[in-house]
């Protein structure tokens, strides 16, 4: 098949960018616009490192969709979670928490992460379970994650800032 | 990787979706969410000649309810939005235990309804990297007369992993199908074929549009058994439907699923349930039909007689939940 232009609205921006039938998501955000923040892991939809936002804040995986599908359609991905160099309270909750050890699955477990506050910015521990066992450390674990999560999760219910773990 | 080469057609209606199928070469696949098709595509499993993606097809969206309770729910509609409709949560929770347990968040955000009660089926020696099956040896799925699972088999015997067939084949529920040529309603239990390479009835430019479920006051429960919970493709599934209350019932329907090519109904265990009741005699009873219903069974993604002792698990756990169920 020829290639088609499409529109993708990435972090904020509007880009065309040329794809074929046999380009994924994750296939144009890492080859083509340079977003190297998505992972590329199993790429059999287990393992979660390639996940991204869609239009609707929600967790899916990049590589497991067709590009064509996402014409004209607004993605977030981890380079756009920082606004004008500030981190999002996420990214520094996994910094106070040491939630990253060797780092190639953190940008894909902070975009579950936020997901999951972006759908219920005080989660339970059934959110944040649902909405990271999709996404798969395979250093060490997800205890340190999901304290991250919940000290986010505290901070919105205004319990106590996001700040380093005492 | 990149995908196999291949036309991509993207229609805005369902007459227009129905017609591109009825053209395009033999071969040519719907695509729902992409979670099981994109993966099959990768691994070179398929490669149709084209895609005809269904996202944008109106007439696949949304769940609608009818004044006597029966509800429609659209084949496009994402498992996302199923899990946390409040017509299925607050009538059928264990239907919505069932959508929440395919796969993980992150699946359910793209996958729809449809494309899960379409899965391909699946097995060891197929669902594998292409260098690791030409290592292997080809077989009935991927073009020879030869199954690795089961030798000499006729017949491929690969399972069907879906979550959502059983809970629903419970409830009583259609599915209606079209193509170019027109529309038909059928039993989702009549959709199954025991064949792991045409597992569905669906022909050539056909597609699932809607499933439909009748309003239904019974009890229903949904249990799944896998290896990590909220991520992977189950061991076994069970769905148990029964009127009455506590112990006492004279109508049941249970359904297996991914232990066999087409989930399994166990009309024998239905039947002791109903003369006995779901106490613990009733229940003896039953676990003991279970192996003949079963019949032979594959050592793919757990052995054989694993699979029978989770199935006679699985129903006594879900039969125990039921008959416990507030009224």
């Amino acid at each position: 098949m020829k290639k088609a232009i499409i529109t993708l609205t990435v972090n904020g921006d509007a880009r065309e960018v040329a794809v074929s039938a046999r380009h994924t998501l994750l296939d144009v955000l890492r080859g083509k616009l340079g977003f190297m923040g998505t992972k590329e892991g199993c790429t059999t939809g287990s393992c979660g490192v390639c996940t991204v936002l869609n239009a609707r804040g929600e967790a899916v995986l990049s590589c497991l969709t067709p590009a064509l599908e996402w014409d004209g359609q607004a993605i977030t991905t981890i380079e756009g979670l920082e606004k004008n160099g500030a981190l999002a309270p996420i990214q520094q909750a996994f910094i106070d928490y040491h939630a990253v050890q060797c780092g190639f699955c953190t940008p894909g477990v902070i975009l579950s992460a936020q997901a999951v506050l972006n759908a219920t910015p005080v989660p339970t521990e059934d959110d944040i379970n649902d909405g990271l066992a999709g996404v798969i450390c395979r250093c060490t674990g997800h205890i340190k994650v999901k304290e991250a999560v919940r000290a986010v999760g505290r901070a919105n219910a205004g319990d106590t800032p996001v700040v380093a773990k005492p | 990787m990149l995908l196999p080469d291949h036309d991509f057609l993207k229609p805005r209606t369902l007459a227009e979706g129905l017609d591109a199928l009825r053209d395009a070469p033999a071969g040519t696949r719907p695509l729902g969410g992409g979670t099981d098709l994109v993966f099959n595509m990768r691994c070179r499993l398929v490669a149709p000649p084209a895609v005809v993606s269904l996202k944008d097809l109106p007439e696949l969206q949304g769940v609608a309810e009818s004044a006597d309770g029966t509800l429609r729910i659209g084949a496009g509609s994402r498992l996302t939005d199923l899990v946390a409709d409040p017509r299925i949560t607050a009538r059928y929770p264990a239907l919505a235990a069932a959508f929440r347990a395919v796969a993980s968040r992150h699946v359910r955000n793209l996958a729809t309804l449809g494309g899960n009660l379409c899965l391909d089926t699946r097995c060891w020696f197929t669902n594998q990297t292409k260098e690791w099956r030409d290592a292997k040896g080809p077989c009935l799925k991927t073009g020879v007369d030869a199954c690795h699972a089961i030798q000499g088999s006729s017949v491929c015997v690969a399972l069907n992993n879906a979550d959502s067939p059983p809970a629903l084949i419970a409830l009583g529920a259609t599915v209606t199908l079209a193509s170019a040529a027109g529309e038909r309603t059928l039993p989702l239990a009549d959709f199954y074929r025991d064949d792991g390479i045409r597992h569905t009835v669906l022909g050539p430019g056909e597609i699932l549009v809607s499933v439909t479920v009748p309003p239904v006051t019974d009890r229903l429960v949904f249990r799944k058994e896998t290896a990590r919970q909220g991520m992977d493709f189950a061991y076994g599934t069970i769905a148990v439907r029964a009127d009455g209350r506590g112990e006492r019932a004279t109508r049941l329907v249970i359904v297996l699923g991914s232990l066999t090519t087409a989930p399994r109904r166990l009309v024998a265990a239905e039947e002791k349930l109903a003369a006995l009741g779901l106490g613990e005699a009733g229940l003896a009873a039953a676990e003991a039909t279970v192996r003949d219903a079963l019949g032979a069974l594959t050592n793919l993604y757990s052995p054989a007689a694993y699979k029978r002792d989770l199935a006679r698990t699985l129903l006594s756990k879900a039969v125990t939940e039921l008959r416990e169920l507030p009224a």
